[in-house]
C-alpha cells in the first residue's frame, strides 16, 4: 500500500495532473505491484495506463491497484520468438476482475489453458522494459 | 454512386526480389500506367505505402524517391504507415482526393521487402514485425505477430468451437488458389496433414498457417468517377471504403475475437455502397494467419459469426464455393510484402471485376470486397468495388 501512495505522490508534478505515467507503472511492477487506471466516468479499468479513458475519452482517471488473481482469457505458446527472447514460452491475456492484462506465464509450453486461474508473481525484464508474470493458482 | 474509378493496375510477382525498393515499385507502377493508357505527365500525385523500410533497409522519405524514380518528380507525394494496412490507407486517401476534386488522376501503390534479401533473418524480422504491437505493454512479454493472432484465434476456437483442422482448410484452399496465380509466392498445393504436421510457430498456428515474408510491389491508377470513362483502361468503380480503429493494446479491446474494427469498417463501406456482405461475389481478406481469415469472413458478413471455420472446411469459401475468399491465394499463398498488400488486393478485385483473372476468375463477378488490417487488427480498411457500368 505504501508503494502505491509513494507512486501517486511522485507522479504529482505540480500542475495538478496526477495521472499514472508509464515510468511509475513500470517501477511499481518491478516492486511487485500491478497498477492500473479506473475511469471515473464510465468505470473502464485498464492495465495499460493512458492519458485518457480508451472507452469514453474522459480525462478523469484514477490510479488503482489491480487484482492479483484472475482467469486466462486466451493464451498461446510462442515457439518462434523475436530476437533477444528464448522460446518456448506462454503469453496470455488474463482477466483481472474489470481489467485485463497481457502477461507472460511462468513455465514452458502448455502450462495453462483458457479458463485456468492464475496469479501475479513478479516482473520479467526485456530490453529495459518490465512485463507482468503470472503462474497457475494452486488448488 | 461510385466514389472513384480504378483505371489501371499492376503488380510484381510476390516472392524473393533482389531489386531495390524503387526498382520494385517501378515494376508495378509502369504496368499500371500502361494498363490505364496514361503517361506520367497525366498523374497529379502519389499516395504511397511502405511500412518498415526505415527498420528493414534504413530507407525513409521514400515518396519523393519513388516519384523521381518513375518520372513523376515534382508531384505531391505522401507516404502512409499503418502496419499491414499501410497501402489500403494510401488507397483510401487517393480515392478521397479525386472524389473531392483535389486531383484528377493519381497513382497509389505500395512496396516492401521482408525476405532475407534485406539482410535480416527470421529473428530480426520477427522483432521488427512485433514493433507494431504496444512498445510498453506488449513487446516486453515476448509477444510476436503470430502470437497476437494466435491469442485472437484461440479465443475464437474457445467461443465458437473452431478447430485446428478447419484452420488448416483455409491454408489448403489458399494454396490451391495460389497455384492458379502466376504472381503467387507459393505455387504449390498443401494438404491438411502438411499443415497440421508442420512445426508450431505460436499455437494453434503451424508454419503453414502463417503467411510468408515476401518482397513485392503493387500499384493502381485512381481517377474520379466522372473522368474514368475517358481513359483506355477498363474502369472499375470504388463504391465504398470504410476505415476504423480499435483500442490498443489487445488486452483493452472489449471483445478481442470480434475484431470490432473490421465490423465497423465493413458497415461503413457497405453503407456507402448500399450493399452488404451477403451479395458479394468474391472477397480478398487479410489472411496473415489462417485464423485471421476465419474472423474476417465473419466480420465482413460473408458468413455468420462462428461459421467461418466450418465454411472453409466445407468448401463454401473456395473458388467454386458460394463466396470465394482469396482467389489470389491471399497473403498465405500469394505472399505478404507488408506495404504492398492492401493495393495488391485492389489489383485482384479489379482483375476479377473486369473478367481478366484467367484461371482463377470468379464467374460473373460484379461486386467484390477487400479487407486489409494492420497491427492487432486495430486498424482495418474495407473497400467495396463494382464492375464498371
Ligand atoms: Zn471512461
Amino acid at each position: 500500500m505504501s508503494e502505491t501512495e509513494e507512486v501517486e505522490r511522485s507522479s504529482d508534478d505540480g500542475d495538478g495532473d496526477d495521472r499514472l505515467t508509464y515510468r511509475e507503472w513500470a517501477a511499481a511492477l518491478r516492486e511487485g505491484t500491478l497498477l492500473g487506471q479506473e475511469c471515473s466516468k464510465c468505470g473502464h479499468v485498464t492495465a495499460a495506463p493512458k492519458a485518457a479513458c480508451a472507452q469514453c475519452g474522459d480525462r478523469e482517471i484514477s490510479t488503482t491497484k489491480l487484482d492479483t488473481e484472475g482467469e486466462v482469457h486466451s493464451v498461446t505458446t510462442i515457439a518462434v520468438p523475436p530476437e533477444r527472447f528464448e522460446g518456448d514460452y506462454q503469453v496470455a491475456l488474463v482477466d483481472l476482475g474489470a481489467g485485463r492484462v497481457l502477461a507472460r506465464i511462468d513455465g514452458g509450453r502448455e502450462t495453462v489453458e483458457i479458463g485456468d486461474r492464475v496469479q501475479f508473481t513478479n516482473a520479467m525484464e526485456a530490453d529495459g522494459h518490465p512485463a507482468p508474470v503470472f503462474e497457475p493458482t494452486e488448488g | 454512386m461510385p466514389r472513384a474509378s480504378v483505371i489501371g493496375v499492376g503488380m510484381t510477382p510476390f516472392g524473393v526480389h533482389e531489386a531495390t525498393l524503387p526498382e520494385l515499385f517501378a515494376e508495378a507502377a509502369f504496368p499500371a500506367f500502361d494498363d490505364a493508357g496514361i503517361s506520367a505527365g497525366e498523374i497529379d500525385a502519389l499516395y504511397f505505402g511502405n511500412a518498415m523500410g526505415g527498420q528493414t533497409e534504413n530507407d525513409t522519405h521514400l515518396a519523393p524517391t519513388l516519384t523521381s524514380h518513375v518520372g513523376l518528380a515534382g508531384v505531391p507525394a505522401q507516404r502512409f504507415e499503418d502496419a499491414c494496412a499501410t497501402s489500403s490507407n494510401a488507397f483510401k486517401h487517393a480515392v478521397e482526393a479525386v472524389e473531392a476534386g483535389l486531383h484528377d488522376t493519381v497513382l497509389v501503390g505500395g512496396v516492401e521487402r521482408c525476405t532475407p534479401e534485406t539482410g535480416l533473418g527470421t529473428g530480426a524480422m520477427t522483432r521488427i514485425f512485433a514493433s507494431a504491437s504496444h512498445r510498453q505493454y506488449e513487446q516486453p512479454s515476448g509477444l510476436t505477430f503470430p502470437g497476437v493472432f494466435a491469442l485472437l484465434t484461440k479465443r475464437h476456437m474457445y467461443e465458437h468451437g473452431t478447430t485446428d483442422e478447419q484452420l488448416a482448410h483455409v491454408a489448403v484452399k489458399n494454396h490451391a488458389n495460389g497455384t492458379l496465380n502466376p504472381r503467387a509466392h507459393f505455387g504449390r498445393d498443401v494438404t491438411t496433414d502438411d499443415v497440421l504436421d508442420s512445426p508450431t510457430v505460436a499455437d494453434p498456428f503451424h508454419l503453414f498457417d502463417c503467411c510468408p515474408f515476401s518482397d513485392g510491389a503493387a500499384a493502381a491508377i485512381v481517377t474520379s468517377a466522372d473522368t474514368g470513362a475517358s481513359f483506355d483502361g477498363d474502369g472499375v468503380a470504388v463504391t465504398g471504403i470504410g476505415h476504423a480503429t480499435d483500442v490498443v493494446p489487445l488486452a483493452d479491446k472489449t471483445h478481442p475475437s470480434t475484431t470490432q474494427a473490421a465490423r465497423d469498417a465493413a458497415a461503413e463501406a457497405y453503407e456507402q455502397a448500399d450493399t452488404d456482405g451477403t451479395v458479394m461475389d468474391l472477397a480478398e481478406v487479410h489472411d496473415c494467419f489462417t485464423g485471421a481469415e476465419v474472423m474476417a469472413s465473419e466480420a465482413l458478413g460473408l458468413v455468420e459469426t462462428g461459421d467461418g471455420g466450418p465454411a472453409a472446411a466445407e468448401g463454401r469459401t473456395s473458388l467454386e464455393g458460394e463466396i470465394p475468399i482469396n482467389p489470389s491465394g491471399g497473403l498465405k499463398a500469394k505472399g505478404h510484402p507488408i506495404g504492398a498488400t492492401g493495393v495488391a488486393q485492389i489489383v485482384e478485385l479489379t482483375e476479377h471485376l473486369r473478367g481478366e483473372a484467367n484461371d482463377r476468375q470468379v464467374d460473373d463477378a460484379t461486386k467484390g470486397v477487400a479487407h486489409n488490417l494492420g497491427g492487432d487488427a486495430a486498424t482495418t480498411v474495407v473497400t467495396v468495388m463494382e464492375a464498371g457500368t
